[in-house]
């Protein structure tokens, strides 16, 4: 049975994978929390993880939400245009094109 | 196994995905770099690119077998020391550039993953300078090489990219298209990919062209063809020298490169001799054919690209020509018609053709010759040291370029013989069909983002200098500094004995002339006879005396007699914010207007404005006519013009109520009320201030004192002088702050049904301040109206005028709505009570209109009325509707409220 969801803090850079996070994935026991609050920066690898880390739990039926995004980091998911990043942020779907003005 | 069809089209596919993908997370990532970083990479790409700049000429030329190892090694230094030099600290994160007069700043947005294409004629350079650009804007860029040159462009990519992530760029930020047979169809792929953003093309005209065609936005470049005009004033020996020196630079592979020369017919000789010397040849007509048909494809019109890039004597040897080993350029002359010559087209190659030209008008023809075949917007030259005739070929030609003095392939690139941006991309223009004439740079690379602050407009007081505001004020006539005066009036300021008053202060060494015709709605042709008139006098003081009217007409006769070049249509023009100006008005005056108002009411003296009554005749002929029989009676065809500008303010204004006390009940009432109006709408137009409030309140004050007591005792001169007073506050409130709705319909009731202005603005009063004070449905689109608050200043005015506030049933006195409600509720009864007790109309059913004839007319009321300019700084933007319901509800008779 799942337990309750638990929170995770990215600080400083994230330039590559998460141990720790990879690990709970690995368990499946719960749903989690990436909070971003603290993190300055993301390197391309760290984007991969990112991504990679929610095939994962995606696969394992595990439910990732990303919360407390700084602007600057949120810019990068919204540029990089990854469909399960911008979930987990709750990004809005883009619309369908309008009146061209 | 063979691959089958369909396994090649997804490795195709496959391949550009996983390109894409790559450029597309770089992007995201390098969206974060601060400009310290960014510099720090870009100046680590640099220091490589210099490392490298030789090996990479070698790989290209001996990949590419085109050009000079020298020249290319030379191309790399331009698209890398020189370009560093030229964007080193130029800003490209955040905030890079700032507009105070505007108020705005420039803010840069990284395009996001760029496919950049390289041709086969700069493969090293042109890879170079595009990756040291995109990583100066944060852009990722996947390059994707000529076939021919591949394996030299990859090598300058990687050379570039390696240097950038040492120095921390993002993983990816460069990439490249491998050397394959499919490299065409990758590129293709790519093109049309969705994750790519912006195609930076540099190629073969068909690469190009795809560029385009793929429906993303795109950064192209066009064909070259360039001509070059030798003018007799150039200096022949600096000319023949930069020539050669561009013209053999790399062989002749610059696009920029000089194509065809243009020499003026007596230097021709001159110049020849020196190129000979310097080591050129310069074929016979019979060479000539022979060099054309080696150099020109007879299938396609065009060069043969077999020789792009070959040296001199490798041509003409295939030519059959001979000539020593050495031989820099091949001079052919373009004998017989030009535009149908072979070598019009370009030649991207050490042949070069040149013409004869008599005079700088045909040089200058010819060039265009030349320019429109086939170069449009690309590049042109000249050597000359005559300005004019620089200036004059600058205006003809059409060249994203135009170089002056310098070598046209080098001087192209800019940077090393003049200041044009380091390129290796020649923006063409709509001429080549690309979107800028720019050479190319970094800054074509960014997004701007405009950020505009509200603009803080100069908001300013202005009215007449000198006002003298007390009775027997006119007396200062007496000191007035002029020669020859010319009064203008009305036929009734002989009749109440005002232009004898003025005629008896005026210096007795003055000559006065007088022009009484003006009547109550002076027009355009009786203005055209008083300036008739003054042309013979010459007068240095108009003296306008009497009401708006003649003050009005006053201000119109300085305008035109000083500037009879002006034209009404471009004087009044309805615009939205009415200080704008169509033509430009004069700044200052020669001749001193000295207005003397004799009625308390539009308050001219002091305004900015005049109205004048027109016809389409007036406005046609647009200046200052002969007139006709001036009566101004064709009321059909006549309509009211305004005009507004501070050069219309007179220059003294005599507030003298002595003027006013024989003014006849009936128009010292309509006029006050006039007055009124304009306090009343300047206090909540839009445009309104400080300044003006204080005014508008002050004149209400006088309005709702002096004009009962006045009426009660007509000739006392202290009441006179305070209502005159409050309608001289009142016209320089307007002439700051303008008027509004009331205006506007009082000026379409008053043109439709003759009615006088004071009336009409009366009738409409009360529905003016019931509408105003309402939260619009439309706001007005004024940027010096931030916050509603018309119903406000109305609670003020009550307030300030110490009416009663009255507790309806209902209302909540402790509340600040409650509060504002019943002061309005107190304004509108008290000018309810005022027109009350001076007898005036507070509707249009009693100005004696029918309701049959108002409903006929309202069509036209409202449509004059929307054209108004005084509805422009009303403070809701009336809907037309609206505007309707405002004349609807201003006819019936009206109770109390």
């Amino acid at each position: 049975m799942k337990q309750e969801t638990k929170t995770c803090k990215i600080t400083g850079s994230l330039i590559g994978p998460q141990p720790e996070i990879d690990k709970l994935i690995a368990s499946g026991k719960q749903d989690l929390v990436i909070d971003f609050s603290e993190c300055v920066f993301i390197s391309v690898p760290g984007l991969e993880w990112l991504t990679d880390m929610l095939s994962k739990a995606g696969a394992a039926g595990i439910k990732v939400n990303y919360v407390a995004i700084p602007p600057t980091l949120y810019k990068v998911f919204k540029v990089a245009r990854i469909s399960n990043i911008l979930d987990a942020c709750g990004s809005p779907i883009a619309p369908a094109s309008g009146q061209v003005c | 196994m063979v691959a089958s069809a369909v396994e090649r089209d997804l490795a195709l596919i496959e391949e550009a995905e996983a390109l894409a993908k790559k450029a597309r997370l770089a992007a995201a990532i390098f969206s974060q770099y601060t400009q310290e970083k960014v510099d720090a990479i870009v100046k680590a790409m640099t220091s490589a690119a210099i490392e490298a700049s030789q090996e990479l000429a070698i790989a290209a030329n001996q990949e590419t077998r085109m050009g000079l190892v020298e020249d290319k090694t030379l191309k790399n230094l331009v698209a890398s020391e020189f370009q560093y030099h030229q964007i080193r600290n130029k800003k490209t994160v955040g905030i890079i550039k700032e507009f105070p007069q505007e108020n705005m700043v420039e803010v840069a947005e990284p395009i996001g993953v760029i496919l950049a294409l390289a041709p086969v004629t700069n493969p090293t350079s042109t890879v170079i300078f595009k990756s040291i650009a995109c990583a100066k804007t944060r852009n990722s860029v996947i390059f994707s090489p000529h076939l021919m040159a591949a394996n030299s462009s990859n090598q300058a990519a990687k050379i570039l990219y390696e240097a950038a992530l040492a120095a921390g760029a993002p993983r990816d930020f460069i990439t490249w298209v491998e050397k394959s047979p499919r490299l065409r169809q990758v590129t293709e792929c790519l093109m049309i990919h969705s994750q790519v953003d912006l195609i930076f093309a540099t190629g073969g005209t068909q690469m190009v062209k795809a560029a385009y065609s793929s429906g993303k936005p795109a950064l192209g470049v066009g064909s070259g063809n360039t001509p070059v005009y030798v003018h007799r004033s150039a200096h022949i020996a600096q000319t023949a020298t930069d020539i050669i020196v561009s013209k053999t630079f790399d062989n002749g592979t610059e696009c920029p490169s000089e194509q065809t020369l243009i020499v003026d017919a007596p230097i021709a000789e001159q110049l020849l001799t020196e190129f000979r010397r310097l080591g050129c040849y310069v074929c016979t007509p019979e060479e000539v054919e022979k060099v054309s048909s080696v150099v020109i494809d007879s299938r396609t019109g065009g060069m043969d690209y077999k020789f792009v890039g070959q040296p001199a004597k490798l041509i003409a040897d295939k030519a059959g020509i001979d000539v020593p080993a050495d031989c820099k350029i091949i001079l052919c002359p373009m004998l017989g018609e030009l535009r149908q010559h072979k070598l019009v087209v370009e030649k991207l190659m050490p042949v070069l053709g040149y013409v004869i030209a008599e005079s700088v008008d045909e040089g200058i023809n010819k060039t265009l010759d030349i320019n429109y075949a086939g170069g449009t917007g690309h590049t042109a030259g000249i050597f000359a040291d005559d300005e004019d005739v620089i200036e004059k070929f600058s205006d003809a030609v059409n060249a994203g370029r135009i170089i002056v003095n310098c070598p046209t392939s080098i001087g192209g690139l800019g940077g090393v013989y003049n200041n044009l941006p380091t390129t290796l991309v020649f923006g063409c223009g709509t001429g080549g069909g690309n979107i800028t004439t720019d050479n190319v740079n970094f800054k074509n690379l960014l997004n701007y983002k405009r950020v505009p602050r509200r603009s803080n407009y100069v908001m300013g007081f202005h009215t007449t200098k000198d006002i003298y505001i007390n009775p027997g004020s006119i007396d200062h006539l007496r000191g007035l500094k002029t020669q020859t005066a010319f009064i203008v009036c009305s036929k009734s300021a002989t009749r109440r004995g005002h232009l004898s008053m003025i005629r008896e202060r005026l210096p007795a060494e003055t000559h006065v002339e007088v022009f009484s015709d003006i009547g109550v709605e002076p027009d355009f042709a009786t203005i055209n006879r008083a300036i008739k008139i003054m042309r013979q006098s010459k007068p240095d003081t108009i003296i306008a005396l009497g009401g708006g009217s003649v003050l009005d007409a006053a201000k119109i006769m300085r305008l035109f007699y000083e500037h009879p070049e002006l034209k009404l249509s471009e004087l009044s023009v309805t615009f939205l914010d009415f200080r704008h100006r169509l033509a430009v008005f004069p700044e200052k005056s020669n001749v001193q207007l000295v207005a003397i108002p004799t009625t308390s009411g539009t308050g001219a003296e002091v305004t900015p404005f005049a109205v004048v009554s027109v016809s389409d005749e007036d406005i046609k002929n647009g200046k200052q006519s002969n007139g006709s029989n001036g009566n101004g009676n064709h009321h059909s065809t006549k309509r009211k013009l305004s005009l507004i500008d501070e050069c219309l303010l007179p220059d003294i204004a005599i507030i003298d109520a002595n003027l006013t006390v024989s003014l006849p009940a009936e128009i010292t009432v309509d006029t006050a009320f006039d007055a009124l109006t304009h306090a009343l709408e300047s206090l909540v137009s839009c445009y309104a201030s400080d300044y003006t409030d204080g005014l508008a309140l002050e004149a209400m004050r006088l309005i709702f004192e002096a004009l009962p007591c006045v009426l009660e005792n007509p000739t006392n001169t202290l009441w006179r002088h305070k209502l005159h007073n409050a309608a001289c506050l009142a016209g320089m409130a307007i002439g700051n702050a303008s008027v509004g709705i009331n205006h506007a319909l009082a000026h379409s009731l008053g043109s439709v049904f003759e009615i006088p202005h004071g009336r009409a603005n009366s009738a409409l009063l009360l529905s003016t301040i019931a509408h105003n004070s309402k939260i619009p449905r439309k706001f007005t689109v004024v940027s010096t109206y931030p916050l509603w608050i018309a119903d406000e200043k109305y609670a003020r005015a009550a307030q300030f005028l110490n009416l009663p506030i009255a507790k309806e049933q209902g209302a909540d006195l402790n509340s600040r709505e409650g509060r504002k409600q019943a002061s309005i509720l107190a304004l509108k009864r008290a000018v309810f009570d005022l027109m009350e007790t001076c007898k005036q109309a507070k509707s249009i059913s009693e100005l004696g209109i029918s309701e049959e004839a108002f409903r006929k007319a309202l069509p036209e009321l409202t449509t004059l009325a929307f054209h108004d300019l005084s509805l422009r700084t009303n403070p809701s933007m009336p809907l037309q509707e609206e505007v309707v319901q405002v004349f609807l509800d201003a006819y019936p008779p009206r109770r109390r409220a």
